[in-house]
């Protein structure tokens, strides 16, 4: 699960302020781990100092919550890579991709065709994997067996999410 | 639960509408022709009784004023004419049936087919045998069949008294003629060969699309019907159609009785009120048939009443096994055996015969299943075809479901060979003598009073009549009870057709008909001299007198008209050979009629029983067969395993049926009678042929379902 | 690679009911193309389509560059018989012949005598680990069995595509694997090219390329370079 890419995904949507950003976060992503503040500014920080973001205004007053953090063109390309390009197909990717799903939609973005391009990278694997299974010995075919179901539990989350895709957006986009 | 069942019976959709339907539909036309049975059973009895009329008992005590009563026999065209010669004694005496009064001296009644032939016919042809005033029309009750040609003729107590059969009547009363075990024996005859496929259909139709209603039955079981809820459920159904059907057999029977009581099954026509039904008769159809279908139906679902998971898995039935042949060999060699033992008695003979004939009957049935599996074996270890392959296994492997469904042709196309074949052979050994024989233009007269001479104008009137060619007194020989021929006559008035005298013989010995018992008349016939002279011939008593014809049937008529004016207390009238075998002939064509019915309406019957078992055989199987359409077989593949299974079990059936009712029939000729099977007529194979082929025209009639069942939809919406 | 079979933007109603609106699809020979989507999305329609059993209402289905669309029921009916071998998800074996029998029913229906046609098939049962059980009816065959039966039976003509709807689709996981394995070595094998349709990843893996069909058209996803 990748924080930094997730917290500028939120930020593409809407330049917001770190305390907007972490309640969003453990709403959409958190789901009864909430991000701690300390995480929420060192990221933020991390990828101010990287260019991805910058700070726009500060509002009088102290504290960090101040600070309303704006993505720039280069956070904003990171985020873009990051939706289309596939996940590596491995096992426990729920929570990636789920994030993916989520934001695409955010962002109005085509997330049925992510998930169909996630579907062929993870196909695609399924196959290489059934191709060991054929040709190997048992340890081998147990081996990639075991891979293959997990990433067949991914498939099925994702065909699953496919077909909730509508409803998935009306929740995230109120 | 009977509500329920109803419910789903009247409001289930079309499939169960269908299935209504169609059960209705074979109940209606079993419930018709048990009726129609049940029916002709009292026809025959009514007609029996009316038979028996006819002949009324001699008075025992001396009543009052008895009437004087003679039934004589006489011909026209081969066709018996009844003639009742009755004489009052007293006021009180008797009157005949169907007439309003006792015809007095020179006065007769006649039948309507009777007077209807005297106009047809030239006066001195018929009419002029029965001079004297014509008083009217013999009613209904006094005939026996719309047909009977029959004359009540008055005279003197006197001459009745003195004609032959003569006796004193005084009650007419009409006792039931059927003596019970006849009618049981008629019911049992006509229960093998009709109602058993009635049944058989009856249960076949019930188990249409079983398949389907299973599915529907063990649903309700999973879902936690009892047993008994599903009975309830399935009888209530079954029960619903079948009282509608009855209810259209009723309305069937109604509407064909007339057309029915017209075909002459007795050998004559019953009146269609002759065809009734008794209250017994309508109560046990009424209530038995609906009973019996809600019986067939749960025992159609015994297998899914026991398991809730019904019938999902197909287990091949255990095979029949050779001992199946038993019975039927055991019938066969009964029928052999009574070959070498004849019991005196007839009654030893039926008891010989009867069990025979059943056991065959029970064992072709029995056997069925068996003789199916081995010909299945023998055709699907050859097979080339798929669809021969196919059909071949099915059978073998449920050689019992192939075989019920066939089993009511069977055994009806047996009981009518073994009838057709015992008639045919016995017309043909006694049947009338060919058209054209000298045989056929004698008339015979014999005389039952004793005269000595003939009066020579006689002899004129006969040879007067156009195509008459000889007339001959025979005289009867004194040695009448020591063997020799019976008659004699004096060389000279042997007419050369007859045959010729022995060599030097002046009076020869010769039959009283001029030719011997089942002997045809021949010119080469050299009789033997009689050891009496002619004086001594002319002295004894005249016992026949022969007319040779052209056998014209105007001469022989006329020639009869002659005779029975100039001796009128003959016993049986003058008569051509072939007049009572001819009698005999139309009685046991009448049974074949009868025979044909039962083959046609079996027939259509076991084409019923068979469509409804290929439809079952269909929905069964849709699925593998829809997918093999869609793998590219052609329905003509499909169309010949449906052919296959059904016609070739029924058309070996029907060969082994016929060949063991001839085989019967021999059998029983040979013993009880000494003749030879003569093959059936071909009218009776163009009736097996054309009933065979309407069955086949009911299975192709299923085709257009089996292209429908087997469609795509088929493998993809199951 | 030459495509053997395809479908160029094919329609297809049931009555008032689109099943294919415009679906396309090209199979390359000796290919093992899996086709996926959800219930109801026109996966069976296409098929069925692409094997000459129904006829699209609009649009081209050519299998060796000859329209099938175009051609009258007979000649459909023999290319299936001839040229393709089927295997459906169950209930395909004819319940009264042995499973041998059941194999060689699509030689004999081609005319091959039975002499030929059952050793033929008969050869295919140890192929597929089904020794001992060519006299069974295929009420005793469980469903496995059953259904490698039915993959002899389409495979025995030596069809050059064998179309399977949901082959494994009556069977647990490891034994429609064991059935896909067989499938694919077979086909291999024989050079057969095999249209597969299933909504199961696992079974879609052992083909060489899934197709997707979504509301009755077809959505093939880029190759992933491995
Ligand atoms: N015989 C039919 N009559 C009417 N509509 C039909 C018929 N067969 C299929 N359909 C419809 O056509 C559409 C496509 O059906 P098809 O059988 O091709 O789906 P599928 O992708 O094979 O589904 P599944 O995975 O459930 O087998 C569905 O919406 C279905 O309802
Ligand atoms: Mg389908």
């Amino acid at each position: 699960m990748s924080v930094p890419l997730t917290l500028l995904g939120l930020l593409e949507r809407e330049p917001s302020h770190g305390y907007d950003l972490k309640r969003d976060y453990d709403a959409f992503f958190g789901r009864g781990k909430p991000l701690p503040f300390g995480q929420v500014y060192s990221t933020l920080s991390r990828l101010a100092r990287d260019g991805k973001v910058v700070i726009s205004d500060v509002a009088p007053g102290s504290g960090p919550d101040r600070k309303r953090y704006v993505i720039t063109d280069v956070g904003a390309t990171e985020v873009e890579q990051w939706l289309t390009q596939p996940v590596d197909p491995e096992p426990h990717l729920q929570t990636v991709l789920f994030a993916k799903v989520v934001l695409a939609l955010m962002l109005d973005r085509p997330a049925a065709e992510y998930l169909d391009t996630q579907r062929s990278a993870h196909l695609h694997r399924m196959r290489e994997l059934t191709e060991i299974k054929r040709a190997g010995n048992l340890v081998d075919a147990l081996l990639a067996d075991h891979g293959l179901y997990h990433l067949e539990a991914d498939l099925r989350w994702i065909e699953m999410t496919g077909a909730r895709l509508d409803a998935l957006r009306k929740e995230v986009r109120p | 639960m009977i509500r329920f069942g109803l419910r789903l019976a009247l409001a289930g959709g079309r499939e169960a509408l269908t299935r209504l339907l169609v059960i209705a539909a074979a109940v209606a036309i079993g419930s018709g022709l048990l009726l129609t049975t049940l029916a002709g059973v009292n026809a025959v009895d009514a007609q029996l009784t009316r038979y028996a009329s006819i002949y009324p008992q001699a008075s025992t005590a001396g009543a009052a004023d008895p009437l004087w009563w003679s039934t004589r026999d006489d011909f026209f065209h081969g066709k018996p004419i009844l003639r009742i010669d009755v004489a009052a004694t007293g006021p009180s005496a008797p009157t005949p049936t169907g007439i309003p009064a006792t015809p007095g001296p020179g006065e007769f009644y006649v039948s309507p087919a009777l007077r209807e032939l005297f106009a047809a016919q030239p006066a001195d042809q018929l009419a002029d045998r029965y001079p004297g005033r014509d008083l009217g029309t013999v009613g209904p009750s006094g005939l026996t069949s719309p047909d009977t040609l029959l004359a009540i003729v008055g005279g003197t107590p006197d001459s009745v008294g003195k004609l032959p059969n003569s006796r004193q009547v005084d009650t007419i009363d009409d006792k039931p003629a059927l003596p019970e075990t006849t009618v049981n024996l008629i019911l049992g005859v006509i229960a093998g060969g009709l109602l058993f496929p009635v049944l058989i259909f009856i249960g076949t139709a019930t188990r249409l699309s079983a398949a389907r209603r299973e599915q529907r039955f063990a649903a309700m079981r999973l879902v936690g019907a009892t047993p008994r809820q599903i009975s309830t459920v399935a009888a209530v159904e079954a029960a619903v159609a079948a009282v509608a059907g009855t209810a259209v057999g009723f309305g069937l029977f109604y509407a064909f009785r007339e057309p029915l009581a017209g075909i002459p099954f007795t050998g004559m026509p019953f009146f269609p009120g002759d065809m009734s039904l008794g209250l017994l008769n309508i109560l046990l159809v009424a209530l038995g048939v609906p009973a019996g279908a809600a019986l067939a139906a749960q025992i159609s679902l015994r297998k899914v009443r026991i398991s809730p998971l019904g019938v999902t898995r197909r287990v091949t039935p255990r095979a029949p096994r050779a001992y199946r042949l038993i019975p039927m060999v055991l019938g066969v060699a009964v029928l052999v055996f009574a070959l070498g033992y004849r019991p005196e008695t007839s009654d030893g003979q039926t008891a010989v015969f009867l069990p025979g004939l059943l056991l065959i009957m029970a064992g072709l049935v029995f056997a069925g299943p068996w003789l199916t599996m081995v010909g299945a074996r023998v055709m699907a270890r050859y097979a080339n075809r798929p669809a021969t392959l196919i059909a071949a296994r099915r059978l073998a492997d449920n050689p019992k479901a192939g075989f019920r469904a066939i089993s009511g042709i069977m055994l009806a196309l047996f009981v009518t060979s073994v009838a057709v074949g015992v008639i045919t052979t016995i017309v043909d050994e006694r049947g009338p003598a060919p058209i054209g024989s000298t045989d056929a233009g004698t008339v015979t007269t014999v005389f039952d009073e004793k005269t000595t001479s003939v009066p020579d104008t006689l002899f004129a009137e006969l040879h007067a009549i156009t195509g008459v060619r000889s007339a001959t007194a025979i005289r009867e020989a004194p040695d009448i009870n020591t063997g020799g021929e019976g008659g004699m006559i004096a060389c000279a008035d042997l007419p050369s057709a007859y045959g010729r005298c022995a060599q030097g013989a002046v009076v020869i010995e010769v039959p009283t008909g001029l030719s011997r018992w089942e002997e045809s008349a021949s010119s080469t016939t050299e009789w033997r001299a009689a050891s009496i002279t002619l004086d001594e011939l002319q002295r004894l008593p005249v016992s026949s007198v022969v007319v040779g014809t052209d056998g014209s049937a105007a001469a022989i008529e006329r020639v009869r008209t002659v005779l029975e004016v100039a001796f009128p207390t003959f016993w049986v009238g003058p008569n051509v050979p072939g007049d009572f075998e001819s009698d005999f002939a139309d009685t046991l064509r009448g049974w074949e009629q009868l025979a044909n019915v039962i083959i046609i309406a079996s027939l259509a019957l076991g084409g019923c029983s068979l469509a409804v078992s290929v439809i079952g055989g269909l929905t069964e199987r849709r699925r593998p067969f829809s997918l093999l359409r869609l793998s590219g077989a052609p329905v003509r593949v499909l169309r010949r395993v449906v052919a296959l299974e059904s016609a070739v079990p029924m058309l070996a059936v029907a060969a082994l049926a016929i060949g063991m009712g001839l085989l019967a029939a021999h059998l029983f000729l040979r013993a009880q009678m000494g003749y030879t099977l003569v093959a059936p007529q071909p009218g009776f194979y163009v009736i097996v042929v054309v009933g065979l082929v309407a069955c086949l025209g009911v299975i192709a009639s299923t085709m257009p379902l089996l292209e429908r069942v087997t469609g795509p939809e088929t493998a993809r919406s199951e | 690679m030459s495509v053997v079979l395809e479908a160029r933007d094919v329609t297809f109603s049931f009555g008032q009911t689109p099943a294919l609106r415009g679906a396309s699809v090209a199979v390359e020979a000796g290919e093992i193309l899996a086709v996926m989507g959800p219930s109801g999305s026109g996966k069976s329609t296409l098929l069925h389509c692409l094997a000459g059993i129904l006829v699209p209402s609009s649009g081209e289905v050519l299998f060796d560059g000859a329209r099938v669309d175009a051609m009258p029921e007979t000649q459909r009916s023999s290319l299936r018989r001839d040229r393709f071998g089927f295997v459906f998800q169950f209930g395909q074996l004819v319940p009264e012949l042995t499973a041998v029998e059941n194999v060689a029913l699509p030689l004999l229906l081609s005319g091959v005598h039975r002499k030929q046609a059952l050793p033929r098939a008969g050869a295919w049962f140890a192929r597929l680990g089904l020794d001992g059980l060519e006299q069974r009816r295929s009420g005793e065959l469980s469903g496995g069995q059953a259904q490698r039966v039915a993959l002899a039976r389409g495979l025995v003509a030596e069809p050059q595509v064998l179309f399977a709807d949901e082959p494994t689709g009556a069977l647990d996981s490891l034994t429609g694997e064991h059935v896909m394995d067989l499938l694919v070595s077979a086909a291999r094998e024989q050079g057969t090219t095999v249209i597969l349709v299933t909504h199961e990843a696992r079974i879609a893996a052992y083909a060489d390329r899934e197709v997707m069909v979504r509301d009755g058209r077809v959505n093939a996803p880029d190759r992933i370079a491995s």
